[in-house]
């Protein structure tokens, strides 16, 4: 089959792009306390208090909230952590829908 | 426990509380129930000790329990990846969850007097183990589907009004320490 040199470059890009963007989904849950889902988003990420705070509660009102984006490997990582506190956390493509 | 404090802080990176006998007991036995929880998977036999050895294991579908299934919960909606990242992550999760778990029965066993005091690390430790009692309890409450207000009114002869007030007061426990460790005043007690 021969390949448009537009399919060419859509490859090549996808390939550049293989490695990232992922990201790592944090899942509202009714046992978390707020205060505690705030403070390991400061622990693990290095987030400042702020910043933590408004992820939490985006996780709260949402349902769900991104909490890190980066390659394939990192956000694996970021999701074990992420369960070894007890937070629901997933990760996926970034362009997939949530 | 001194109801009105929970934990404190003394100077900066010492966290103190005082248990009741009782309390401590609770701990004790929570903590040991977890540690038995993710000891072992029953629901999966004959390991390959090899892979077992660096941290391989040759099961990779979910826990069919539901409590050991929200504490090691699937990292993909998709039923391959989730799998896959299980067969090889799932016993590091379970001993980093254990670890958690010894740390604060070990330090329980060894204050007799119930007078508890942790660094930073420690503290983390707490928490995560604190969280995993809860998220246990909170499976057998099932908080998912009820209010806050059903819990509160449970009948006094339903077995699950002891769990609840266990539960509740773990939350209390774990927020007096979250406070403790993110009170970034100055402070004067040493």
């Amino acid at each position: 089959m021969v390949k448009t040199k537009t399919k060419i470059e859509e490859e090549i890009q996808a390939i550049f792009n293989s490695d990232k963007p992922w990201v790592t989904i944090v899942w509202d849950d009714p046992v978390n306390l707020m205060t505690y889902v705030t403070y390991v988003f400061m622990e693990l990420f290095g987030y400042s208090k702020e910043r933590a705070t408004e992820l939490m509660l985006k996780v709260h009102n949402d349902g769900k909230a991104v909490v890190s984006t980066g390659s394939r490997e990192e956000m694996e990582h970021d999701v074990a952590r992420l369960h070894e506190f007890g937070l629901w956390a997933t990760l996926q493509r970034g362009d997939q829908a949530l | 426990m001194n109801e009105e404090s929970g934990f404190t802080r003394h100077g900066n990176n010492a966290f103190v509380a005082q248990f009741s006998e009782s309390e401590r007991e609770v701990l004790i036995n929570l903590a040991g129930q977890i540690i038995e929880l993710l000891s072992e998977r029953s629901d999966h036999a004959d390991e390959d000790p090899l892979a077992a050895m660096v941290g391989i294991t040759t099961h990779d579908s979910p826990p069919d329990d539901e409590v050991l299934l929200r504490l090691l919960p699937n990292a993909y909606a998709d039923g391959v990846d989730a799998a896959e990242f299980r067969r090889y992550t799932e016993s590091v999760l379970r001993n980093k969850k254990k670890a958690h778990a010894m740390s604060m029965r070990v330090l329980l066993k060894s204050a007799q007097d119930g007078a508890i005091e942790l660094d930073h690390d420690n503290a983390n430790a707490w928490l995560g183990a604190i969280n995993d009692i809860r998220l246990a309890l909170g499976v057998r409450l099932n908080v998912q589907e009820r209010s806050h207000d059903e819990l509160e009114l449970l009948a006094p002869d339903d077995p699950l009004r002891g769990v609840y007030a266990v539960y509740s007061w773990l939350g209390w426990l774990q927020e007096s320490l979250l406070q403790a460790l993110m009170d970034d005043s100055p402070n004067e007690v040493n």
